[in-house]
């Protein structure tokens, strides 16, 4: 049995997984109360604000629990009575029930219904140490919050009053909480709160599992800690030398992961981009700088899906980034396959001015979108499979969002590739690539491969744009950040290579993430292009040049 | 098939070809003449809007000079001239940040911010005119020729090359937006007062160096005009119309497209310290890889390869976008989008080898 349980206990992560199960079993019958508060209930709760200050925090607790709990009736009723106590707005009557004033008049206290007898009486002023409660409660409730930015904000309020949190509530959050940043600002919370415990056991306790929990807050304040503390037991000392050593060694290597993951997941986007780019390049010579700006029509695609589902079936509305993803290449490719044949098809042979043209297509397409769309940065809901992520190792998290950036990166990737190199289309593309004369002297109708490929390329910037609404704003200029990072692509890779661009999407997106936290972005677009230029020195047709013969 | 080889000899075209510098010294003089001698509310007196507005149109038309040289006689396609604009015009904005702080004694707004107590050392070397000027034309010239030896010896050219200069110049903007760099970031450099002791506010400075603008853009177009007609300007049309065989005929093509291409930053660098003075004001959007594509649409638009063609291109666009940016906003990209289109794929030579189409047409019939 020993055995079994050995590992179990021995990392952080299985205790905090346990600690979950605890929770759950703890505050489960707490919360899964179905049935509405009696008015008794809520009664006593107001009247006991009016009368007891000492009762403050254990009425205010109710309230709060009221209001994260399931019955939608008592939450509500919980948010009025927090909102019209900050409103100054609570009438406790020497005779009868206490009352709310409301803009129409005066309304029961317990059951929200209008009070028809005359009310003279002032309303209750907060004190000042009901004015911090309740400004705590509210940061309770708005743990829970859907609003990201709103559940963030909470946390920090909770690590700022870490000495009067609802310990159990927290611990509740913290289950529930997917954001990173949530997650580390309550438990930094709950561990300063025991670092202030006038116990010198449950103090060392708490050092302990911070050096198991490591994170950048955790270090700092253990840090603090022992600048405020020159005297401290041995006991602690040594606690504490262990977890900081211990802190930086994790820190390290989670950051090391981070940085690699974060460049993983722009190399997966830069791949989607560059791929159509590199097989348009190759094919035709032709560099289409209104590429970005697919890139932008496909995520406004993405838009349109994502409003129609939300009006017309809500249930299915997670599924849109799915939906998206056909519909963003069609929309894309057949934009691409218009441009082609009244445009790009005239200037082949003249591939200077195909890219004054694609500039021209794309401030028109950029004005276009800025007319329809408006120019500000349009919001997108994550589908729920992809909010959060998980923590992999301290200092290591991991966002759905960028595993999903990296996943469809390499599933257009793969899909790519066999069409390439499996399909009969496929087949007369390389050869139009290889030798333009030969392939048409065999048969091959050239016009209509690289109408075809035109199309190709423009969906597949189409699908980079689906990837890009979950991690960068959408808004009606995206493309013209972004579509230099993936000329350079081509260029370092070599233009018509799936095999370059996949290789050198890996090294541009590593570099650009390895250089940019330390140097800032100026830094890693600089590096970037000298890397390159140093590269096309040595092999100026980029590093995995195609033969071909025109 | 009219090409500019054989536009440029054709007698035909060189008495035009004296026309403009002509017509460019006579709106030099034509400038302070209608500014000053004509009063205000008289339909012949230009105001000093106006007047400004030509000077820019002057510095755009040296821009696009620059460009046509190197693209339309060399055939390389430069989408980041904007960086050696952007060098002069920094340059300059060093010098009228000093010639500003001798006349005030007032440290400019962001070096206050950035808690600087005195004028930066690195900033001094710009104090005089003649010494700034050259200055910013060495600059260029280093910068053009690192990039240009870098890519000239590699054999790095057509749209490899029309992209690797964009990527340097969306680099470039970036570190300009940086406001750690000391050069007023987002803001770029204001609050310029004096140029060689002339009230940059006085009307009479801005009508003179409007005018002047005017002049160097004719004398410049005469300088690269001699050039092009020299055996200089023919191994330049060699080198675009069939390099290799120019390599193995013996010519270090490397060393042509160098001298060229460093000439054309110079230029270019010559026009950014013309046009910063006349609006005042120099940031980070002077070289927004959009500006820089503008700069070759202008010469696209006016008809390429023959230096005239370039400064037409300049003029009708810049006119264009002041008068449309002013009455519809939201039409000029369509407006511009569509012009190019049209010009690229229909009108290879531009307006001015449509021009000249129909002169040749005309003379025949």
């Amino acid at each position: 049995m020993k055995s079994l349980f050995e590992p179990l206990r021995g990392t952080a992560r299985w205790r905090r997984w346990f600690q979950h199960l605890m929770l759950a079993c703890l505050c489960g019958p707490l919360l899964q109360a179905q049935a509405a508060m009696p008015a008794q209930e809520r009664s006593s709760i107001v009247a006991s604000i009016c009368t007891d200050p000492g009762a403050y925090r254990g009425a205010l607790d109710r309230i709060v629990q009221a209001v994260v709990g399931t019955s939608s009736a008592d939450a509500a009723w919980g948010k009025t009575l927090l909102e019209r106590l900050q409103a100054v707005a609570v009438i406790c009557r020497a005779q009868g029930a206490p009352v709310f004033k409301v803009d129409h008049g005066v309304v029961d206290a317990a059951t929200l219904e209008p009070v028809t007898e005359a009310v003279d009486e002032l309303p209750m002023v907060p004190t000042l140490v009901l004015a911090r409660l309740l400004k705590t409660s509210q940061a309770e409730i708005e743990l829970f919050s859907p609003d990201v930015l709103v559940r963030r904000a909470a946390a920090q309020r909770m690590s700022q009053a870490y000495a009067q949190i609802n310990e159990p509530l927290v611990r509740l959050a913290l289950s529930k909480a997917a954001d990173p940043e949530v997650i580390a600002t309550l438990e930094l919370a709950l561990a300063k709160r025991s670092l202030a415990s006038g116990s010198v056991e449950v103090r060392v306790e708490a050092i302990r599992a911070m050096g198991k929990a490591p994170s950048e807050s955790t270090r700092s304040l253990l840090q603090k800690y022992q600048e405020d503390r020159p005297d401290m037991s041995a006991g602690e000392r040594a606690a504490l030398t262990q977890s900081l050593s211990q802190i930086d060694r994790a820190l390290e290597v989670g950051k090391a992961a981070s940085i690699f993951f974060s460049g993983l997941s722009y190399a997966g986007v830069l791949l989607i981009t560059a791929l159509g780019l590199s097989i348009v390049f190759g094919l035709l010579g032709v560099i289409n700088l209104a590429h970005g700006e697919f890139i932008m029509i496909g995520a406004y695609a993405t838009y349109v899906v994502e409003k129609w589902l939300q009006a017309h079936a809500p249930g299915w509305f997670d599924a849109y980034v799915f939906l998206a993803i056909p519909f963003a290449f069609l929309v894309c490719a057949l934009i691409g396959i218009v441009l082609e044949m009244t445009i790009i098809r005239h200037l082949y042979k003249r591939p200077l001015e195909t890219l004054l043209a694609t500039w021209a297509v794309s401030i028109a397409l950029i004005k276009l979108v800025q007319i329809l769309f408006g120019s500000q940065n349009v919001e997108f809901i994550t589908p729920s499979f992809l909010q959060g992520g998980v923590q992999l190792y301290p200092g290591f998290f991991v966002t759905w969002n960028r595993v999903f950036a990296i996943a469809l990166g390499l599933v257009i990737f793969a899909t790519a590739y066999a069409l390439i190199r499996q399909t009969r289309f496929g087949l007369l593309i390389r050869a139009t690539t290889q030798r333009r004369d030969t392939a048409r002297a065999l048969g091959i109708p050239a016009p209509s491969i690289d109408r075809l490929a035109f199309g190709l390329g423009s969906g597949l910037a189409g699908l980079a744009g689906v990837v890009l609404t979950q991690i960068a704003s959408v808004n009606p200029s995206m493309g013209t950040s972004f579509v230099i990072d993936a000329f350079m692509v081509v260029v370092l890779g070599g233009a018509g290579s799936l095999v370059g661009t996949a290789v050198s999407s890996l090294v541009l997106g590593e570099v650009n993430q390895l250089i940019e936290p330390f140097h800032g972005a100026v830094a890693a677009k600089v590096a970037v292009l000298l890397l390159i230029v140093l590269i096309i020195q040595r092999r100026p047709q980029g590093l995995f040049a195609l033969k071909t013969r025109g | 098939m009219l090409n500019s080889v054989s536009s440029l000899r054709s007698p035909s075209c060189t008495t035009s070809h004296i026309g403009l510098p002509v017509l460019l010294v006579c709106a030099a003089l034509v400038l302070p003449l209608f500014n000053a001698v004509f009063p205000p509310g008289h339909p012949l007196h230009l105001s000093l809007f106006v007047v400004n507005l030509v000077g820019q149109i002057m510095c755009f038309a040296l821009l696009a000079l620059a460009l046509d040289f190197v693209w339309g006689l060399l055939g390389v396609l430069s989408l980041g001239h904007g960086i050696f604009f952007g060098i002069g015009g920094y340059v300059m904005g060093f010098h009228l940040l000093n010639a500003a702080y001798a006349d005030t004694r007032v440290l400019p707004d962001f070096m206050q911010f950035m808690g600087w107590s005195t004028f930066p050392a690195a900033l001094q070397p710009f104090a005089a005119l003649p010494v700034a000027v050259l200055l910013g034309l060495l600059l260029a010239v280093f910068v053009g020729g690192v990039v240009g030896l870098a890519a000239f010896r590699s054999r790095i050219n057509g749209v490899y090359f029309s992209i690797i200069t964009q990527a340097l110049t969306y680099a470039l903007m970036l570190l300009l937006f940086n406001n750690d760099l000391g050069l007023g970031g987002n803001n770029g450099l204001t609050g310029f007062t004096l140029l060689a002791g002339f009230h940059l506010a006085h009307e009479s400075t801005q009508v003179a160096l409007a005018s002047l603008s005017a002049v160097v853009l004719a004398g410049v177009f005469v300088l690269l005009r001699g050039l092009a007609v020299s055996g200089f300007g023919q191994a330049m049309v060699a080198v675009r119309d069939d390099e290799a065989r120019l390599r193995f005929l013996g010519f270090r093509t490397d060393r042509i497209k160098l001298a060229a291409w460093c000439l054309s930053a110079a230029v270019a660098a010559l026009a950014g310290m013309l046009y910063v003075p006349q609006v005042g004001i120099i940031n980070p959007g002077i070289v927004s890889p959009t500006l820089s594509v503008e700069i070759a649409v202008w010469v696209a638009i006016g008809g390429r390869g023959t230096l005239t063609g370039a400064v037409l291109g300049a003029v009708v666009l810049s006119c264009l976008k002041f008068w449309l940016s002013a009455e519809i906003p939201s039409a000029w990209p369509f407006v511009l989008a569509g012009i190019t289109l049209l010009i690229t794929v229909a009108l290879q030579h531009g307006l001015w080898g449509g021009l000249q189409k129909l002169r040749i047409w005309k003379a025949a019939s």
